[in-house]
């Protein structure tokens, strides 16, 4: 097992290379000369060569990316400023460090992310449960339409329409502002609310698809056609039977969705306003801002690689199949 | 959401491989479909968005307005540009209304509109499906090195935040041919959810009795993968594609409303509901019928693709 | 010299609104006064904008979001004045004592420093300062804001600025009061350019690196006291700055608070609606939709509107085929229908057309129109008498710079349009925002034409006509001369103009240059944009600022009822 896991590390720190190298040929490659953006309006060939010098432009893209990676672990030096590790560089626009914009915008993310995950956890699989129980009834099918039609509303469509309704409209919901849960816990809840809710409905919809199917074909597996015939009531064979091999593919999912939508909801923190990773993806994409669009790129797939890692860690402790053929 | 054509293709890992049964017949699943009113109803409303994108330009030529002329005594310049009348300047001459600030004829948009969806959504499930198929196969039929090598390529793929990294690269590129750079992006991004799935039916498919015996009597691999294997994969990649057409119409309007779709003053119903954002107070039709459009498009192609899956899955499992 | 880029970020950040109390207000006095009325002592004003500030850093940031906001922190030798109209745009002695006094025959001027002037540390702000901050714009890496300094001020040519060269020689500081500045040649309007952002004194050592982006240290009346880039900053009363030095700030607030990276429409939203702490805001020009849903009295009270005091123009590149034909550029100023260009921004309650190449709010300004047609909306038989003429009417295809952003796709789509019946056939070529004027600005990138703007840094023809049309400006990057156009009568106009002392007869002779660059048709002036504000209902003492692009003088808002 601890074999395994290191083995697994290995391949992350590997594929987060891989993914900083190629982020990094792919910007060096199509973006402007950042020291001509840096160098502004009012600009001599001169200064845009010393601020190439000070950034380190004028070495080869190499040694540039060495430089990087080095930053993040060991940090690095800009002309007289010091970057302490981990350095992700300053950002073209701001001069803010990289690494203190992301520390201070996590929170936003983190708490959209867990909030929704949360709903449409609940939603789902409850919602699939119930269907898969109800088969066939028209609580089933009904719910399973709404799932269809949840799943394809754009998420930006269904954010403009609650802003509307519930904001404009019917002003029963002040407009997004992020602010901190110790200051105002209802303003708060009641700025999150509908970002929460636009990110959930399409996964809950999902999982509730997805939590329906599994259980179905968990009920007609053999082990529990035999538990029920040895007389056990159906709720508790649902309960110790059903429910433990039908969610476990769940995890699965979540584990990787999550893991996402960690790295910044572009569309619903833009939509809603809210400043977190994704917005800030957003406006660096706007901006050219070459260290920030490198920086949630990185942060994002971190993640995404991380969350693959713990999600096979907990497949193989919840599934005793996977756990046999992997030792 | 709408970015990521994998959360709809998600499910598929929960489904076993396919017990490798006779193939599902084109027949089965029309004769299916042609008995289900709602799976009916939405194949007409296809056909109707395809009908129009095909004829856009006769459409438009019946309803007297192109989509990029403007008519501005159809908006007040002084309030802002709002269009004159109710529900967004709809009437006999603009059968949707207009768009605020010019006066396009917002109908002929969402027909001229259709074919950027249609044509951007089905090159990008076409090209994923050759590539996802392809690589699967390799991978899945090979093993060894190239399993790895295809298979470190998938993952790495995978680990990029394909939205971010989407919209990075298409605003850093030069405008150059919009919508065929949409396509390539989307694609890159896309295949490996459709190859990863593809190579797990194949490696279970590579070691069945009629492959084997198709081996055992000479037959070149090409020809065992062509003429074996493939055929038995027919109904995953029916299944997957249809359900990725509606994940691309998705992530192209996402990309337009981002401002990173295809340049004006090309239609597109992602870049309208962008442009709609701003008015939707005062001229919420704007938002509404793009909005509209767009929804049950993509939901006609989900409730479909559900249809052809459950069809898939009988017949396999039969 | 400040593009208007600026123009969007201003919209964001400098923008101002006020508000009508929205109803609860118990008997307080400003329910009619309006925007206008006498702001009380104390309060915060609320600022919700969109864009962020650039620079914190004053030898960095220029551009109107942030001219208007450095007022509060920082002080200058000059300044512009603190009232609407005209008022607004006459230069003021700020740090100095007076405007300048030159010698030399206008090379060297002199400025002497007021007395109680103090940093927020409490340190007094001496001449050795006031040098310290000037000589940081020679700094590649800093002075990347007004170019001003560095183009009028002799200096050696090897010069980098106080951390990397040392002291700059052509400066001198004989006491802590006298500040004497030597030219690299006679510069009649010099008391304007000490009102310059790089004018602002920073303490003598400090600064280095991007220290001031994250923590300036405030001369003028308030201070920072909290500041998350892209979120919100605070700005408390700087204590230590004395009121009787001040002529020109009334800064009646106790302290302002900004919010940044709000969505626009939701900024309009939440100005329309009022609540709370809105009442206190002010926020940028308002979206064209909300145009319509402003037009209830109680809004209209609380609305204000003026001139942008910038030109939003189509350069056509003169060294291209066709346009290097006259005919053919003048056929297309008959061609463009300016009303389908004003719509695209929002119609005429948000700009005005354009026929002249400088705004209405430069000094010496003249109204004419070269190139008239009905409504203003294009007139296609004249435009194609005049290609028939050059032998063009069989059409060609020009190529359209614009930037993706939706505004300037609306007004590019309308130049298509208006050019299509000619048998032009313009293809846009969208640029993104953050390389559009690096692109614009290098002629071998270049394409036939594209539409930009263009705002005076002080209201004189003297920082609008010759930095866009004097030939010899020309450079291979970083040009702003987009139609290239190299003629020798406007050259020699423009030397003639700079040699003269009098800056009002000056100005008057940039008017009828104006029109002569317009007879030559290297631009197309399409509008000048206007800004709209809607304010909340407690703010007071409200005003818009000509030299600021029309955005509310930070420097006199104040709320109506600061006990709320």
């Amino acid at each position: 097992m601890t074999r395994y896991v290191i083995g697994r590390l290995g391949g992350v720190v590997v594929i987060l290379l891989a993914v900083c190298l190629f982020t990094y040929l792919i910007f060096f490659k199509l973006s402007p000369d950042p020291a001509v953006m840096i160098c502004g309006k009012t600009c001599t060939p001169e200064r845009i060569d010393s601020i190439r010098d000070v950034l380190g432009l004028n070495q080869p893209i190499l040694t540039q990316f060495w430089e990087f990676l080095q930053g993040i672990f060991a940090g690095r030096d800009y002309g007289s400023v010091h970057c302490s590790a981990p350095c992700l560089g300053y950002s073209f626009q701001t001069n803010e460090s990289v690494w203190s914009m992301i520390t201070a915008r996590l929170p936003v993310s983190i708490t959209v992310a867990v909030g929704a995950a949360v709903l449409w956890l609940l939603a789902g699989v409850i919602g699939g449960l119930i269907s898969a129980i109800k088969q066939g009834t028209w609580w089933d099918r009904t719910a399973m339409a709404l799932a269809l039609g949840g799943v394809s509303v754009p998420n930006y469509v269904l954010a403009l329409v609650l802003q509307f309704v519930l904001v404009v409209k019917l002003q029963v919901l002040p407009f997004p502002s992020a602010p901190a849960f110790a200051d105002n816990p209802l303003l708060w809840f009641e700025s999150y609310i509908m970002p929460w809710t636009v990110l959930a409905v399409g996964y809950a919809c999902l999982y509730a698809r997805l939590t329906r199917a599994n259980v179905i074909d968990t009920l007609q597996e053999n082990y529990f056609r035999t538990a029920r015939a040895k007389g056990l009531s159906r709720s508790l064979v649902l309960r110790r039977h059903a429910l433990r091999p039908a969610l476990t593919p769940i995890t699965t999912i979540f584990g990787m969705d999550f893991a996402g939508l960690l790295g910044g909801a572009l569309i619903t923190e833009t939509v809603f306003g809210l400043n977190g990773i994704g917005k800030m993806a957003a406006d660096s994409i706007a901006k050219n801002d070459q260290p920030v669009i490198m920086a949630v790129t990185l942060l994002a797939a971190f993640f995404v690689v991380i969350g693959n890692v713990v999600v096979d860690l907990v497949y193989t402790t919840l599934d005793p199949r996977v756990r046999v053929t992997s030792s | 959401m709408t970015a990521t054509p994998a959360l709809l293709e998600v499910e598929e890992v929960g489904t076993p491989a396919p017990a490798g049964g006779p193939p599902t017949s084109t027949r089965r699943i029309l004769t299916t479909i042609t008995k289900d009113k709602g799976a009916l109803a939405c194949v007409l409303f296809i056909v109707i968005v395809v009908l129009m994108a095909v004829a856009a330009p006769l459409i438009t030529k019946l309803s007297g307005w192109g989509p990029y002329q403007f008519d501005s005594a159809a908006i007040n310049s002084d309030l802002g540009g709002v269009p004159h009348g109710s529900l967004g300047g709809i009437s006999g001459n603009h059968w949707f209304g207009v768009e605020p600030q010019n006066g396009r004829d917002l109908f002929a948009r969402i027909v001229y509109g259709a074919r950027v969806s249609i044509t951007i959504s089905l090159s990008a499930t076409l090209l994923t499906g050759v590539l996802g198929v392809v690589l699967g196969m390799l991978a899945g039929f090979y093993r060894g090195w190239v399993d790895t090598v295809i298979s470190r390529l998938m993952d790495f793929l995978m680990a990029f935040p394909a939205l971010i990294f989407m919209i990075a690269i298409l605003s850093s590129l030069p405008a150059g041919n919009r919508p065929v750079l949409l396509v390539v992006v989307i694609s890159a991004f896309g295949w490996p959810y459709l190859a990863r799935v593809i190579r797990g039916q194949t490696m279970t498919l590579a070691n069945r009795e009629f492959v084997e015996a198709a081996r055992a009597s000479g037959a070149k691999d090409v020809q065992v993968v062509f003429r074996e294997i493939l055929p038995n994969l027919r109904g995953s990649i029916i299944v997957m594609t249809t359900l990725a057409i509606p994940g691309y119409i998705g992530t192209e309007a996402g990309l337009s409303f981002l401002g990173v779709g295809v340049s004006p003053p090309t239609a597109s119903w992602g870049q309208m509901i962008s442009s709609s954002v701003s008015w939707y107070s005062v001229d919420p039709m704007f938002f509404v019928i793009p909005g509209t459009f767009l929804f049950l498009t993509v939901l006609s192609l989900t409730v479909l693709g559900d249809k052809i899956r459950s069809v898939v899955d009988q017949g396999e499992a039969a | 010299m400040k593009k208007s880029t600026m123009l969007v970020g201003l919209a964001a950040s400098a923008a101002l609104a006020l508000s009508a109390c929205s109803g609860n207000a118990t008997g307080s006095s400003q329910a009619s006064a309006g925007p206008g009325g006498p702001a009380a002592d104390g309060g915060t004003v609320q600022v919700l904008a969109n864009a962020a500030f650039s620079h914190l850093d004053p030898a960095r940031g220029f551009d109107g979001g942030v001219n208007n906001f450095y007022r509060l922190i920082y002080r200058t030798l000059t300044t512009q004045g603190a009232a609407p109209g005209a008022e607004g745009t006459k230069i003021v002695p700020d740090l100095a004592t007076t405007t300048g006094t030159p010698s030399d025959g206008g090379k060297t001027w002199t400025f002497t420093l007021k007395d109680k002037l103090f940093f927020e540390t409490g340190a007094p702000i001496t001449s050795a300062d006031v040098k310290w901050g000037v000589s940081r714009a020679w700094d590649p890496e800093l002075g990347i804001g007004s170019p001003y300094a560095k183009q009028i001020i002799a200096a050696p040519a090897s010069y980098q600025g106080p951390y990397k060269s040392g002291d700059l020689s052509t400066i001198e500081t004989p006491d802590a009061k006298t500040i004497v500045f030597h030219l690299k040649k006679p510069y009649a309007d010099f008391g304007s350019v000490v009102a310059q952002n790089t004018f602002v004194p920073v303490p003598k050592g400090q600064g280095a690196g991007n220290s001031l982006d994250s923590k300036p240290i405030a001369s003028g009346p308030y201070k920072i006291s909290e500041y998350k880039p892209g979120a919100t900053l605070k700005l408390v009363r700087n204590d230590k700055w004395d009121k009787s030095s001040d002529a020109v700030r009334a800064a009646k607030p106790d302290g302002f608070q900004w919010t940044f990276g709000l969505d626009p429409a939701t900024i309009d939203e939440r100005m329309i609606a009022g609540q709370g702490t809105d009442a206190d805001a002010i926020a940028g020009t308002v979206q064209a939709a909300t145009v319509a849903r402003i037009q209830t009295p109680q809004l209209k009270q609380r609305t204000m509107s003026g001139l942008g005091g910038c030109t939003t123009y189509m350069g056509l590149n003169t060294t291209k085929k066709p346009l290097n034909d006259l005919k053919v550029r003048q056929a297309i100023e008959y061609a463009v229908n300016k009303q389908t260009v004003r719509d695209a921004v929002g119609g005429s309650t948000l700009a005005d057309i354009a026929t002249s190449i400088q705004p209405p709010t430069v000094a010496g300004r003249v109204d004419y129109d070269l190139y008239p047609s009905t409504d203003h909306k294009g007139d296609l038989d004249k435009a194609r008498a005049l290609l028939t003429e050059a032998g063009y009417q069989g059409g060609f295809t020009l190529t359209l710079d614009s930037r993706t952003q939706p505004k300037m796709q609306a007004m590019a789509v309308a130049i298509q349009q208006a050019l299509e019946p000619l048998k032009i056939t313009v293809k846009i070529n969208p640029i993104d925002t953050s390389t559009y004027y690096e692109v614009i600005g290098t002629p071998s990138q270049q394409k036939d034409m594209a539409i930009t703007g263009w705002c005076p840094d002080w209201p004189s023809g003297a920082t609008f006509l010759p930095p866009l049309f004097d030939g010899r400006n020309i450079t291979a990057k970083g040009n702003s001369n987009l139609s290239q156009l190299n003629d020798k009568g406007v050259n020699a106009k423009i030397d003639e103009i700079a040699n003269l002392t009098d800056v009002t007869a000056a100005n008057k002779a940039y008017g009828e240059l104006d029109k002569q660059i317009m007879a030559l048709a290297p631009v197309v002036p399409l509008l000048y944009e206007k800004v709209l504000m809607l304010v909340g209902s407690n703010i007071a003492g409200a005003y818009l600022h000509d030299g600021f692009s029309g955005g509310i003088d930070l420097v006199s808002v104040g709320l109506a009822d600061a006990g709320k």
